[in-house]
């Protein structure tokens, strides 16, 4: 790599982190056990398309659990599912968005791995073996989102400062949208209140 | 009140039922946190994964039940007290919470030639279940059973304690498995008939057989199916032996392909899975030798030797058994018997099963004046959640003399 390649990209790496802030704030979820599992994401960016991660995703199948029970992704990512556990497993999705996929069964240690291809999926994964199993995918067509933590926290860090829609996605509760304005610097608070 | 409670003591006789052991145990679901079709294709029926859990003392395979386990058990003593031993007792543990289910059935029953051909039996039958693991090395199930027949009230309460060794060795005592017929297969209301079959002094299979038990259970190649074999001594009849003879058995199955055992994943791999499916034919093959008494004749020396066949085939389940019996009273000509069944199952959708069974009774092969009972039983059951199961039962007799004995039947059985 010559210098000013160096250059260019220490140059961008600061521009980028200058002009860009971060989203924050608490989910509040009411009717469910914990405020945790909710995915707070950007809409859909007019004009703007993100390539599809090289890296896989990875959700396990570890003591008759999914992990992670919720799982974001830029649409175009692969998920590998592994089988950690000394029973046999299966994933599968009802939903139509994903094909409704069926990867059958496979030994543990072993992956099989499907490609999300459509944002704006939220798919249940469940394992046909194991009816209590249960995940989700969210699909969605750009980086910025984040899983609220049990007590609700999330954080969205490094959005391009500008005005944007702010979705929040649960699996049983109701979505809401915010429209929120990301400054260059700093960060803007926002927080949810999310019921059935 | 009072009345009412007298006379329901004395109409109430309390008499002892033997039982088999062949119920879902919802504590286990809460245990493993698990769904009752983890283990079962249909409560009580076992699938592949419950008969690998049962054949690891009701563990879960290669070692795995303390991470799979999601209730904390309690400690009887720390690990670190096996290096204290003999000094101190062997350390081991109990289940966190009580390891005790319910388990409620109740009927509408239609018979032909009764009196009283419809009637509502509701309840049929409660069972108390308990059954978990003690530590490391031991494992129990039993049950409170309280059941009707014909509005007597009847009480059983079998048990089993077993050291479990490793998979391929347990040593159990109490409820034993002297009873042959594969009773993971039994989807039906209807016992099998040669769970049923009485020997000429009563014995039978059904009836619950208490002594010593060594089974287990291996792999075979490749981690795929493999053998189960089990030995044991019993009374035979009774908790306390009605004569001084013990019965002695024996059985021994291979399961060619399907899922190992006693478990694992090896080898496994598949385009499709689900709960129920395991594709693989297993056989099996035993003996019984016994004595059977009754009040006022002569004791009764019998032997039988059997097989059966299990075939599993996608969402299709096709397996018989069949069974000869040689029956020896002093004074009395010998007495050749021959029963078998044939059963055919099929998935039609996860909740929805069809089976049909036919059944062949011939009490004496040598004497055609005695004609044999046949009969086939048609069945849909019907699993209105993992742990509500309904069944719609039809039993149509062929022979003369039991034409008129056809029976149809309802049951709901649930457990928590």
């Amino acid at each position: 790599m010559t210098r000013g390649a160096v250059i260019s990209i220490i140059v961008l790496i600061a521009t980028s982190s200058a002009i860009a802030g971060d989203i924050r704030g608490k989910v509040k979820a009411r009717g469910w056990k914990h405020s945790g599992d909710a995915v707070v994401h950007i809409d859909k960016i007019q004009g703007k398309t993100f390539p599809a991660p090289a890296k896989h995703a990875a959700m396990d199948q570890k003591n008759l659990v999914f992990i992670p029970h919720i799982l974001p992704v830029l649409a175009g990512t692969t998920v590998d599912y592994q089988n950690s556990d000394d029973v046999l497993h299966n994933v599968f999705s009802p939903d139509k968005c994903a094909e409704k996929f069926n990867l059958g069964t496979w030994p543990k240690g072993q992956t099989r791995s499907y490609l999300f291809k459509e944002a704006g999926c939220f798919p249940v994964m469940l394992c046909n073996v194991h009816p209590e199993m249960e995940a989700y995918i969210v699909v969605l067509d750009n980086p910025y989102f984040a899983v609220s933590a049990k007590d609700g926290s999330y954080e969205i860090t490094n959005v391009p400062a500008g005005k944007y829609t702010l979705k929040i996605w649960h699996e049983r509760l109701k979505s809401q949208s915010v429209e929120v304005q990301v400054p260059e610097t700093g960060d803007v608070v926002v927080d949810f209140e999310i019921r059935r | 009140m009072k009345r009412v409670i007298v006379g329901f003591l004395a109409t109430a006789s309390l008499m002892l039922l033997f039982t088999e052991e062949s119920y879902g145990i919802p504590a286990f679901s809460r245990k493993y946190r698990t769904s009752c079709s983890t283990c079962h294709y249909a409560a009580p029926m076992l699938n592949a994964f419950g008969k690998a859990f049962k054949n690891n003392g009701y563990r879960y395979p290669a070692g795995t039940d303390p991470e799979m386990t999601k209730e904390e058990p309690v400690s009887l003593g720390s690990e670190a007290y096996k290096k204290v031993w003999p000094n101190a007792i062997w350390p081991s543990d109990i289940p966190g919470t009580s390891p005790v289910s319910v388990w409620a059935v109740g009927r509408i029953n239609y018979a032909a030639m009764s009196t009283v051909k419809w009637e509502f039996e509701i309840p049929h039958e409660v069972e108390i279940l308990y059954a978990g693991t003690m530590g490391e090395e031991f494992s129990f199930f039993g049950e409170v059973e309280i059941e009707n027949e014909a509005n007597a009230t009847e009480i059983a309460f079998p048990f089993a304690l077993q050291y479990d060794m490793s998979p391929g060795l347990h040593v159990r005592m109490g409820m034993v498995h002297a009873d042959p017929t594969p009773n993971h297969l039994k989807l039906t209301r209807n016992h099998y008939n040669m769970a049923s079959f009485r020997s000429r002094n009563g014995w039978r299979f059904r009836d619950e057989h208490v002594g010593l038990e060594v089974w287990g259970a291996g792999n075979g190649s490749g981690e795929r199916g493999g053998f189960t074999y089990r030995l044991g001594v019993v009374n035979g009849q009774g908790l306390s032996d009605m004569n001084r003879d013990k019965d002695y058995y024996a059985k021994a199955t291979y399961k060619i392909g399907g899922l190992g055992e006693v478990g694992g994943t090896e080898g496994a791999g598949s385009d499709v899975s689900d709960f129920f499916l395991d594709d693989n034919v297993t056989l099996g093959a035993f003996v019984y030798s016994g004595t059977a008494s009754k009040t006022g004749v002569l004791d009764e020396n019998f032997s039988i030797v059997g097989g059966d066949v299990d075939f599993w085939y996608k969402r299709f389940i096709l397996n018989g058994a069949i069974m000869l019996m040689d029956s020896r009273i002093t004074g009395t000509p010998q007495r050749k018997s021959m029963v078998y069944y044939a059963q055919a199952n099929a998935v039609l959708y996860p909740w929805l099963i069809g089976l049909i069974r036919y059944e062949w009774e011939d009490q004496n092969t040598d004497l055609d004046a005695v004609k044999p009972v046949n009969a086939v039983i048609p069945g849909i059951t019907l699993m209105a959640r993992a742990n509500v199961k309904l069944m719609f039962e039809f039993k149509k007799f062929f022979d003369e003399d039991s034409k008129k004995k056809d029976t149809f039947g309802i049951q709901v059985n649930f457990g928590f």
